[in-house]
């Protein structure tokens, strides 16, 4: 028995449209979903990212199997991009995420990029979580305004009034002769630390402390001597400020050759991370800092239900390295994509995630992450303490939390040491 | 009559059409890339005619003038704020504040070259830098500018839909890299082109020949600012932010020299290929983290020791090619 022609032709054109529409189908299933990820893996911001790898091999595997979201299955796919700490490429990579990869979801790790790339997101419509940048220098260069905000870039992170509460915090639980001296890098950071308005010199202000303020220096100036004799002069016994490490590093081997011996050392950005104090051979000792994520926080991950201090232990296990303050940040970030796109009931449904975030309350590892009851809209604030680097423990340095004020439900681990009672 | 002024007529190049019908063809295809490719790769390729525009003006300084510039930033930047700052301030529509920055670029080049001129080979190439970083101290530290924090175009780029905003963007670049391109090739060809080779081979002998170096370099200059300030300008508007510390970051000039080295140095047609190695380079191996950059100082070594001439070079030594022909040739019909 043989087919006639027009069976066949038939056959044929039934099988083909068959194949065509389980291509189509094996195109859509598994439904994928996007999440784009940026930070400044490599520059001068790199190390803000050292613990991204160990997030990010966190996240692969947790999302190995995809979510589960209103019923329906999604694979979960990551595309990590590296800002090279560059605002120019931030905001490249974030039009390319968004045009090419068609992102459900961009999180932004990286404080540079922040605003580059939020405002791809702005403008094109996609929800957008950032973090690791003071609020204000967030909002303000774009723009922003805190009364209005914006409608699809949200961040969370600390202002500069709550770095500076915890330093007012650090420097009124220890007897000095209430004269700071200040040293600011001609940079944003700098320029914000600096400003009369709402920086340090306007904390200084209301405390009745006294502030001797050098002017902003440019990085990589070789002499700190003018600031250095200056202070001597005044009497300065705190040393506050804003500065990189290289700079710090000068300004504080010059301080020591010059004997200028202050009692409290409290300067942002330089340090934040071990290196920066362990540049400073055993000198590091006793300086303090404003603390935003330790394992001593008394929080716990959403996702993998680890405390703080797991989390941190999990980090030394698994890299041999010394745990850094942005870990608790970049776990965060993932701990609240996830349950946005799980709380929009369709994860591609951007406007949804959107107005999960604008209405959200997320608790994760670093405290509770509110967007829906802020003064400020579209920021939501979270902790800092004060701080205080020792020599000893695992490592070179430890940090130990030493001010509580803004944050009583963080644990004090020991009080602040005056640099000449070592 | 055998006089200076018919012979002058005998200065033709080989072949004069190539070059000219590369340009219109690119143009026909390019301007029409909107229809057929997404808005990622618009974008992309905004980034590669800006800096096949800012090679170009580098080239005509360093390849064919002979000065070597390290401070092209400083027009970058100042081409980025002068537009951010007529969009922004001014309200004028920030796809015609291009040109403006690219004119506040060229005054300012114009200025400038009456300082820099005094300095010569590698008091040159150092003045240039630090005139990029005056500027970017300058703007650093002037609130009118956003200070450190930068400028926003955001607000203004909000209500224009997305679509006119790419493509616009998208055909500025590409008309500011085939208009360089073509504005160079011609004006190479002509004889104020052989009056700038002159001065690049030897300024005493160029001056004897009565050519007028000072004005020779002083024009070469103000069109390789303007041309670097419109580039900066689209640059920024693509990124839609401006802050100092990045616009006037001497990475700038270490690319643009890659871009031209890899390239090709002193040909029109390097540029180019220096441009489209570069972004090859990028887009593959970008996700390797610091890979990236150790793979481009090998590739950047590789080519020195391979083809010191560039890859162009390389490829018009061996097969005696030019698409963008500008060495002249005394033609076989001398007029009679």
């Amino acid at each position: 028995m043989s087919l006639s022609k027009g069976t066949s032709r038939l056959a044929l054109l039934t099988s083909a449209a068959a194949l065509t529409l389980g291509l189509g189908a094996a195109g859509a299933w598994p439904d994928t979903i996007k999440i784009g990820y940026i930070s400044p893996l490599t520059g001068s911001h790199a190390e803000f990212s050292e613990t991204d790898p160990f997030v990010l091999a966190t996240m692969q595997s947790l999302l190995e199997n995809g979510l589960e979201i209103s019923g329906e299955h999604y694979d979960v796919e990551i595309i990590s991009k590296d800002s090279q700490s560059s605002t120019d490429r931030a905001g490249n990579l974030a039009a390319q995420l968004i045009y090419d990869d068609d992102i459900d979801l961009l999180l932004i790790q990286d404080s540079l990029s922040s605003i580059t790339a939020a405002d791809q997101a702005e403008l094109n419509g996609v929800p957008a979580i950032s973090t690791m940048m003071p609020w204000q220098a967030w909002m303000f260069p774009r723009g922003g305004d805190p009364a209005v905000g914006f409608e699809w870039s949200y961040h969370f992170f600390w202002g500069l009034e709550d770095v500076i509460a915890a330093y007012q915090d650090i420097w009124t639980s220890v007897d000095t002769n209430k004269t700071v001296g200040a040293i600011y890098s001609a940079d944003p950071g700098g320029e914000a630390f600096g400003s009369a308005d709402f920086g340090i010199p306007a904390a200084l202000g209301q405390l009745g402390f006294g502030h001797v303020n050098s002017g902003h220096f440019q990085e990589g100036i070789a002499d700190f001597s003018p600031q250095i004799s200056k202070f001597k002069t005044e009497g300065v016994e705190i040393i506050a400020g804003h500065s990189h490490v290289p700079d710090f590093s000068t300004f504080w081997t010059q301080a020591a050759q010059q004997e200028l011996e202050p009692k409290v050392v409290t300067m942002a950005a330089a340090l934040l991370f071990p290196s920066g104090l362990e540049a400073q051979g055993d000198r590091g000792d006793g300086l303090t800092t404003e603390v935003w994520w330790t394992p001593g926080f008394p929080y716990s991950s959403s996702l993998t239900g680890q405390s703080a201090a797991e989390l941190a232990g999990q980090y030394e296990t698994d890299t041999g390295r010394q745990w850094t303050q942005p870990l608790g940040y970049s776990h965060a970030i993932w701990e609240i994509g996830i349950e946005a796109l799980k709380r929009a009931g369709d994860p591609h449904d951007k406007e949804a995630v959107r107005d999960v975030l604008a209405s959200g309350n997320f608790d994760t590892i670093v405290g509770n992450v509110n967007w829906a009851d802020t003064p400020i809209k579209n920021v939501a604030k979270t902790k800092v303490v004060g701080g205080q680097w020792r020599l000893g423990g695992d490592h070179q340095y430890q940090l130990l939390i030493t001010n509580n004020a803004s944050a009583p439900e963080i644990p004090v681990e020991a009080s602040v040491v005056l640099l000449g009672d070592l | 009559m055998y006089d200076a002024l018919t012979q002058s007529a005998v200065w033709r190049v080989k072949t004069p059409k190539s070059g000219l019908v590369a340009i219109a063809l690119a143009a026909i295809v390019l301007a029409l890339a909107p229809v057929a490719i997404g808005p990622g790769s618009l974008r992309l390729l905004v980034e590669v005619f800006t800096m096949i525009a800012l090679a170009q003006a580098w080239n005509l300084l360093a390849g064919y003038t002979g000065f070597v510039s390290v401070g092209q930033q400083a027009f970058i930047g100042i081409g980025a704020y002068g537009m951010f700052a007529v969009a922004l301030k001014m309200g004028l529509n920030p796809f015609s504040s291009v040109l403006v920055g690219g004119i506040v670029a060229a005054v300012i080049g114009a200025f400038a070259a009456l300082a820099l001129f005094r300095l010569r080979g590698p008091y040159f190439a150092i003045g240039t830098w630090v005139l990029a970083e005056l500027f970017r101290i300058f703007f650093i530290n002037t609130q009118y500018f956003g200070g450190a924090s930068g400028l926003t175009l955001a607000r203004v780029l909000r209500g224009i839909p997305r679509d006119v905003r790419l493509n616009t963007t998208y055909w500025l670049a590409l008309a500011l890299a085939l208009g360089s391109t073509l504005l160079i090739y011609l004006l190479l060809r002509s004889r104020f082109g052989l009056a700038v080779r002159t001065v690049r081979d030897n300024e005493a002998s160029a001056e004897s020949a009565g050519v007028n170096v000072w004005g020779t370099k002083f024009m070469v200059f103000v069109l390789a600012s303007f041309i670097t300030g419109c580039a900066g300008a689209i640059l920024y508007l693509n990124t839609m932010f401006v802050g100092a510390n990045a616009a006037f970051s001497v990475k700038w000039s270490a690319l643009i020299i890659f871009v031209v080295i890899i390239g090709g140095i002193g040909t029109i047609e390097g540029p180019i290929v220096g441009a489209l190695v570069y972004f090859t380079l990028r887009e593959y191996l970008s996700d390797f983290g610091t890979w990236y950059i150790i793979t481009f100082g090998l590739v950047a070594i590789a080519a020195m020791i391979v083809a010191p001439q560039g890859i162009w070079g390389y490829v018009a030594g061996r097969f005696k090619y030019h698409l963008f022909p500008v060495e002249a040739e005394i033609s076989k019909d001398l007029p009679r």
